[in-house]
């Protein structure tokens, strides 16, 4: 029996890695190819802006994918956890296997002897809390002793060291070599091709171990022909070019520690915005903690210009809260006690104590946090281009390297070092890199833009697809009205009929009973007998000694003599004895979304529950398209025969009774009156309503980048190339540093235009 | 317990599904038979139950 089949199924569905050592397309598709290689995993997919693997699996274990990412030459971050865990030596294999059993576990080892447990995680799909939490549950008292701090940051740390050797020695061997010192020359630059253009060459090895070729293939073979042929040529007295070789790093290591700057400071914003340290009352007095320390039932202090650290209720003081990053409004709101806050918003003044409700992994920004990662790892279509080309890129520059170094020496007679020199700037000048940024850097920015205002993609792929949608569907209530109906006006055939209509929906919590109660009274609440909700359809009971039933007019008629109209209407002793009719005002920024919606040709309907008049007011107002009387089932299946007529359909919903059109439509957007994210369905998040015009906006923008992205990208190389194998030489003669420093601006530009707004 | 008036079977009348017929309360198992109730009441009063709506 294999290992595979004895160990108990690891993971469900879907893990998150986070790959390390990846700067290129080639190494995202060597990482995606070595992931879809274990057995068990359905799809594997690999992003290289946000360095993450997104795996869907059934059966295979965490700890396969991690060990195959790294045989094929790459990392993956994990968090190594120290538990104590209270439990009798001779339960440490039960506890072993317990503990590997786990979600996000990759390897645990147990000491039988200290009770001490070595854990080691994926940081993005476990935490400590959730084994310890684990452990409990299976009767183990566990205790965290330490955590470390994932090692994912000094990317670019690593780049700036690099860079600092590549330039110092570099300009050295230039001096050196231009004052006819040779040996010199070739000493200087040794630190260069052989310390700084180290990961180049590991690269190219790994890349060479895989069977495969990539970025890395192409710089390090550039860079050590350059330098051995010009060793060579030291010793038949030959010309050398110790600088072409040593300036070709230095210059590829600029683009490539401002690509690392660009993706830190992206990756970084929105863990910015929670602070690191918090105060709280610990036994009566305040005391700093670190912000992950805190708990819910914490009582946490905010001064001024503080960020609040989890999501909580104001307990005690006053002050205006700058909720921006929930909202997207700028203005700050005034808070004080009872009011909701959430954690990374600022108290631009005031004080406030807060009492933490939810805290860690539950709190809205730690959401929001998963659910970017989760978009980050998108895969847009234009990526599958990309993926082609990359395939059979470096393997096509490297036999253009050759025949240019054929074509020089042999066709056209120049001497050797010259034609090697054209072969080498080939090989400098091509890079998949820009490639392989060209979409997820894209998605990234948009993704994070969106995010800071209030606008929460979940899923990467629908930033595409919004933007070809041609038929939106809202739902009414809630969604395109405040969800707040009042009574427009009403008709008693008998008098006093509404007021017992009011007495028994005071035992309702539905909107419109609140209408009804808030207009009529219920005066008669305390002679309510044998109460009994329908949901969707009415109430009905006795209030006193009369038979009551308050509902849908179609309900109400078929349990009811009499005609019944309205909105609602009322039966009293099996006769209809009234009805009135609601208004839901229409929020003020439907008007406006609707408008424009209309306004860029696209189609679009209201689909409600309702089927009174009052549905039919508001798709007046909005001057739209209405669809009464749909269940939640409804709802989906007009999104099923829309998309089946060949439509795009995105269905904006409040998430909750919307759920299954939302899953139904090409994008659905869930309206959220809530922080917790993982409660809405959507593909799509959004706090008001004015969030799907962002969603608009931005996923014009993003696709336009992608375009332009690959535009570049693609330019650069055809332009490039040729131009270094020589193609108008004299008139124009690329060297090979000179043709590195424009290769690897191509992935500077591809970052940075990403990170430009229009 | 009553009797779901589509699928004939056995429900507790705590269940959310349920609906008013002519002043009668109707208990169901689930949406699906509370949904061909609705769509045709008189059919299950007069023909009985008919089993699991498809």
């Amino acid at each position: 029996m294999s290992e595979n089949e004895r160990r108990p199924l690891r993971i469900g569905k879907e893990e998150q890695l986070r790959v390390v050592g990846m700067h290129c397309a080639t190494c995202s598709t060597t990482v995606a190819k070595a992931l879809r290689g274990v057995k068990g995993v359905e799809e594997a997919e690999v992003n290289l802006a946000s360095g993450t693997a997104k795996v869907v699996v059934s059966g295979a274990r965490l700890r396969d994918l991690v060990e195959a990412v790294r045989r094929a030459g790459y990392d993956v971050v994990t968090e190594r956890l120290r538990l104590r865990i209270s439990m009798n030596p001779e339960d440490s294999r039960r506890v072993t296997e317990l503990l590997e059993g786990l979600d996000g576990v990759v390897k645990a080892s147990v000491n039988p002897g200290t009770g001490e447990a070595v854990i080691e995680v994926n940081p993005y799909s476990t935490s400590a809390e959730a084994i310890v939490e684990a452990l409990r549950g299976h009767g183990f008292r566990a205790q965290v002793i330490s955590k470390a701090a994932p090692a994912s940051a000094g990317e670019l740390r690593g780049y700036l060291r690099a860079l600092a050797v590549a330039w110092s020695f570099g300009l050295l061997t230039l001096y050196l070599q231009y004052t006819s010192r040779p040996l010199l020359a070739m000493v200087a630059s040794a630190p260069v091709v052989f310390y700084a253009g180290l990961r180049y060459h590991l690269g190219a090895y790994r890349a060479f171990r895989n069977r495969t070729t990539n970025m890395d293939t192409l710089v390090s073979t550039a860079t050590l022909v350059a330098w051995l042929y010009s060793a060579y040529s030291l010793a038949v007295h030959g010309p050398v070019f110790f600088d072409a070789a040593s300036l070709l790093i230095s210059f590829l290591l600029i683009g490539k520690t401002i690509e690392a700057y660009i993706k830190e400071r992206l990756s970084g914003e929105v863990v910015r915005l929670l602070p690191s340290r918090a105060r709280v009352i610990r036994d009566g007095s305040e005391v700093e903690v670190s912000a992950d320390e805190v708990k819910v039932g914490d009582l946490l202090v905010v001064r001024s210009g503080e960020s609040i650290a989890a999501d909580g209720v104001v307990d005690e003081g006053k002050g205006e809260v700058d909720e921006s990053i929930v909202t997207g409004e700028p203005m700050p709101v005034t808070k004080s006690k009872g009011d909701p806050v959430v954690g990374g918003s600022r108290l631009v003044s005031g004080f406030l104590k807060v009492y933490v409700t939810r805290s860690g992994e539950r709190t809205y920004m730690a959401q929001l946090m998963t659910a970017v990662r989760d978009a980050e790892a998108a895969r847009l279509r234009a990526q599958d281009l990309v993926d082609r080309v990359a395939a059979v890129f470096t393997p096509t520059i490297i036999a253009i390297a050759v025949v240019t170094f054929l074509a020089w020496h042999f066709a056209l007679g120049f001497p050797t070092p010259k034609a090697v020199l054209f072969a080498v700037a080939v090989l400098a000048s091509a890079c998949p890199c820009a490639l392989g940024l060209a979409t997820p850097m894209a998605v990234l920015v948009s993704v994070h833009r969106l995010a800071k205002r209030g606008v929460i993609v979940k899923d990467g792929e629908a930033l595409e697809r919004v933007k070809d949608v041609d038929v939106f569907v809202f739902d009414k209530t809630g969604t395109l009205t405040e969800g707040r109906p009042r009574v427009k006006d009403y008709v008693e055939l008998q008098p006093g009929v509404m007021e017992l209509a009011a007495s028994l929906e005071s035992l309702s919590s539905h909107p419109v009973a609140k209408a009804i109660v808030d207009r009529f009274g219920a005066r008669l609440r305390g002679s309510v007998k044998d109460f009994n909700e329908f949901p969707g359809d009415g109430v009905a009971g006795t209030v006193g000694d009369r038979q009551v039933i308050v509902g849908r007019p179609e309900f109400v008629a078929q349990n009811c003599e009499g005609q019944a109209k309205g909105d609602v209407a009322v039966c009293v002793d099996g006769r209809v004895a009234g009805w009135l009719s609601l208004e839901d005002p229409v929020r003020p920024e439907a008007l406006e979304l609707v408008a424009k919606l209309k306004s860029m040709g696209r189609r679009v309907i209201i689909a409600t529950g309702d089927s009174g008049p009052s549905a039919e007011a508001v798709a007046a107002a909005l001057g739209v398209e209405v669809r009464k009387g749909l269940s939640p089932d409804d709802k989906a299946e007009l999104v099923r025969s829309l998309r089946q007529e060949g439509h795009r359909v995105a269905f904006v919903g409040d998430g909750v009774n919307d759920a299954v059109a939302e899953k139904e439509a090409d994008v659905g957007i869930a309206l959220a009156g809530g922080t917790d994210i993982a409660k809405y369905a959507g593909d799509v998040v959004v706090m008001n309503l004015k969030g799907i015009e962002l969603l608009l906006r931005e996923s014009r923008i993003a696709t336009r980048k992608v375009k332009e992205n690959l535009a570049w990208a693609f330019g650069y190389n055809s332009v490039l190339v040729p131009v270094a194998a020589g193609l108008l030489y004299p008139a124009v003669y690329l060297s090979p540093q000179y043709a590195a420093l424009a290769m690897s601006m191509s992935s500077v530009i591809v970052s940075l235009w990403s990170t430009v707004p229009l | 317990m009553v009797v779901d008036p589509v699928c004939g079977m056995e429900v507790d009348e705590s269940t959310p599904y349920k609906t008013m017929y002519k002043g009668k309360v109707y208990y169901f198992c689930s949406e699906g038979c509370l949904k061909a109730f609705r769509r045709d009441p008189e059919k299950y009063l007069r023909e009985g139950p008919k089993g699991m709506p498809g």
